[in-house]
């Protein structure tokens, strides 16, 4: 089999997995569905791992979609680094949790229970169409399918309002993006006259080869072009300000939140920046506003997650905080470097998911964690795997987080430019947030007493379906970090020089005082994870927002973003659409219509007047006629 | 108008052109204001004939036998004409006793 066809076959599998579960699911024994499901994602990840080790690099081109004249849109998908990478992530990562959810999703009836598969392997389809595409329109073709399969799955739980609510609204704010996406794409069509990656490259390339375009002002229209497509990312990856959607989201089922919203879909925006590198590294403006949005929302995200006491909301902000994270490393041109921490937050993120997802399994689906306290003895793994990730989180050595994260802030810190500096210190910070947030979640949960409201006194471990998957990611949160060991300054870097071919090298040294600065931001990180244990479950520290109850309010509040959007979009909408219906929808519109019908009904009542039913009356008319036409005729001829 | 020849004397063709234009009207006339179905019918009959006059008077003085050939044409449509109408009209006095073709306007817009 050629390489073009594995290419196809794995996207094909998680497509033919989804339609014959849409098809016969609710027929099917479910047996077959929970094999039928996950195997098709283990079966793509196995061609995956077929394409990786044969090195396999190509632009396969399998037919012509659209041909209209000039324009013409291949499907074609390519095939390099970059794109077998985020296949890794996605089939790998992927099929750990869509085998988790046939334990979590046990309760659900049959027919339910293959919907959710049928959605899951959906996703995975629209994901790897997503990053395999080669050209423009299939990009925003699986750019929309993902968000599809986001809204399906947030309102997966469709009886329950608030569920369906938070899945109207991610699927707003993903189509705000989406608007972005084409116009981004349009104007690099009506620029470049081209929709494949490699010729709007080629052309970006060869410009710059021939010093045309190298600074700003050179190319007001790739500026514009970036800026759109950054439109699109910060509504998939949830940065300020499209970033409302991704706590509500936590509204759907556990593994859901786990693949689309921590390690996947959400991390969509940074592959897109990395992507399309060619155009940010001409594009400064908009290249520096990545970073910007990128580091403002990691900081902003984890000041909320300090407040928040549900466990998967805590999770969802600090999900934010680090794809901002990744923004701020491909922002200022470490694109590897944030590729690396979104492998590592995959691992770590999708962990910290499903081991919440078994402790509110555990706990019969409460989320509060004041209503925890001293899991740790009941549910042993869970709360081991649970520390793993969260302290891979806070990126303590050796674990995966802390190689990566310090990369990026060591990157931002060796480049030493005002900008990298200012994103630098916001991302240093973050870190200690990060640190005494996530000690909080740990603590609160797993240490001290039992809480009085808990609503299961003894609580029992997750069946092994759903605690196997969360141990192999435990496993691989500890070991991952060694593949990549530069934030130390010594050592391999293998996911950088594995994606070196597709996004280049950082083109700046790192240097000893960012090692420094990484151990120091660590150290101190570590202590403030140990420190909210003093604050949450000893309580011999008084808690800080006790002493600042105005600072509590705004951050539970969430900054009143979603009340500023609601007052000045959602409102005046409304009232327009409810002035629409009122006054025009009634008076203007109904009248038109209406009106028609009466002037041709009015019409026809005249015009009947004529069909008196006399043979006289018509032949008068006849005969009428005939003279005049003669008439006519003679005055023409004289 | 150039003189033709008719049994030794000379006749100007417009004479034969008044005496059918007179016929039609009559017949016209006849069609518009009586109501006796067969008188109709006649009055149509009437009108042409008319015509049939005209036809002939232009057939012989362009010296054309295409005029007499159409009326010719003409007489045995206006025959055929003649027999569906009076079948017809004997249908109509076989169901109802009609005098006035007005009582017959049933299909009304």
């Amino acid at each position: 089999m050629t390489a073009s066809q594995v290419t196809l076959l794995l996207l094909l599998f998680p497509a033919s997995g989804a339609i014959l579960l849409a098809g016969r699911g609710w027929r099917l024994p479910r047996i077959v569905t929970a094999i039928v499901g996950p195997g098709v994602v283990w079966a793509s990840f196995v061609l995956t791992l077929v394409l990786f080790s044969n090195q396999v690099k190509g632009d396969f081109t399998y037919w012509t979609w659209i041909k209209s004249g000039s324009f013409e849109v291949p499907f074609n998908l390519l095939v390099d680094n970059l794109s077998i990478f985020m296949c890794l992530v996605i089939t790998g990562v992927g099929g750990l949790i869509v085998s988790y959810s046939v334990g979590y999703m046990e309760h659900e009836d049959g027919p339910s229970y293959a919907r959710f598969f049928t959605y899951m392997d959906v996703f995975i389809f629209s994901m790897l169409l997503l990053v395999l595409a080669g050209n423009f329109v299939f990009l925003i073709v699986g750019w929309a399918l993902v968000g599809l399969s986001s809204y399906l799955l947030i309102g997966f739980w469709y009886q329950r309002r608030s569920a369906v609510l938070a899945a109207r609204k991610a699927f707003v704010m993903n189509v705000i993006g989406d608007v972005g996406m084409i116009l981004g794409a349009f104007i690099l069509f009506m620029s470049y006259h081209a929709v494949t990656y490699a010729g709007v490259f080629g052309v970006i390339n060869h410009c710059r080869g021939a010093l045309l375009c190298l600074g700003p002002g050179d190319t007001p229209e790739l500026e514009l072009a970036a800026f759109l497509l950054l439109v699109g990312a910060v509504a998939k990856s949830a940065q300020i300000p499209l970033h409302t959607w991704l706590p509500d989201a936590m509204e759907g089922p556990t593994p859901v939140s786990a693949l689309i919203h921590a390690a996947t879909m959400v991390t969509a925006g940074v592959y897109l920046v990395g992507r399309m590198h060619p155009i940010y590294d001409v594009a400064v403006y908009a290249h520096g506003a990545v970073a910007i949005i990128g580091a403002v929302t990691a900081l902003f995200a984890a000041t909320i997650a300090l407040v928040q006491t549900d466990i998967k909301r805590v999770l969802a902000y600090s999900t934010m905080s680090q794809i901002g994270y990744m923004f701020l490393a491909v922002g200022i041109g470490a694109y590897a470097v944030g590729f690396f921490h979104l492998l590592a937050h995959a691992f770590f993120k999708a962990l910290l998911f499903m081991a919440a997802g078994n402790v509110i399994h555990a706990m019969h689906d409460e989320q509060d964690m004041r209503k925890y306290g001293g899991l740790l003895r009941q549910l042993p793994r869970t709360g081991g795997a649970f520390l793993i990730g969260s302290l891979a989180l806070v990126g303590v050595i050796p674990l995966v987080g802390f190689f990566s994260k310090e990369q990026i802030l060591g990157a931002a810190f060796s480049r030493g430019d005002p900008l990298a500096l200012s994103v630098w210190v916001i991302g240093a910070a973050t870190a200690l947030i990060t640190g005494f947030y996530t000690g909080r979640m740990w603590w609160m949960s797993f240490a001290g007493k039992p809480a009085p409201e808990r609503p299961v006194e003894h609580p029992h471990e997750a069946p092994a379906i759903m605690l196997v998957p969360v141990l192999i990611l435990a496993g691989l949160t500890v070991v991952g970090g060694f593949i990549q060991t530069r934030a130390l300054g010594i050592g391999p870097s293998v996911v950088s020089d594995y994606l070196a071919s597709a996004v280049g090298h950082m083109n700046w040294e790192e240097n000893a005082g960012a090692v420094v600065a990484g151990l120091v931001t660590m150290v101190l990180s570590t202590l403030l994870f140990f420190a909210a244990y003093r604050f949450y479950v000893e309580r011999t520290w008084q808690t800080w927002s006790a002493n600042l109850p105005w600072a509590q309010r705004l951050l539970e509040r969430k900054y009143y973003f979603d009340e500023i959007y609601d007052g000045a979009f959602v409102r005046p909408m409304d009232a327009i659409a409810t002035w629409g219906a009122k006054d025009v929808e009634g008076p203007v519109l109904d009248g038109a219509v209406a009106g028609t019908g009466h002037l041709a009904v009015a019409a026809a009542r005249g015009l009947s007047l004529t069909q008196s039913g006399y043979f006289r009356n018509y032949v008068l008319v006849f005969v009428g006629g005939a003279v005049v036409a003669a008439v006519l005729l003679l005055i023409r001829s004289a | 108008m150039s003189d033709m020849t008719l049994g030794g004397s000379h006749l100007d063709a417009s004479w034969f052109l008044i005496l059918s234009a007179i016929l039609f009207t009559l017949g016209a006339v006849g069609v518009l204001v009586r109501r006796n179905p067969l008188v109709i019918l006649i009055c149509i009959e009437l009108m042409l004939n008319a015509v049939n006059l005209t036809l002939v008077t232009f057939s012989r003085q362009l010296g054309n036998l295409e005029g007499q050939l159409f009326t010719l044409m003409s007489i045995t449509v206006a025959a055929a004409e003649a027999v569906v109408g009076l079948a017809i009209l004997v249908d109509i006095f076989h169901t109802r006793d009609v005098e006035d073709i007005d009582e017959l306007s049933e299909m009304k817009g």
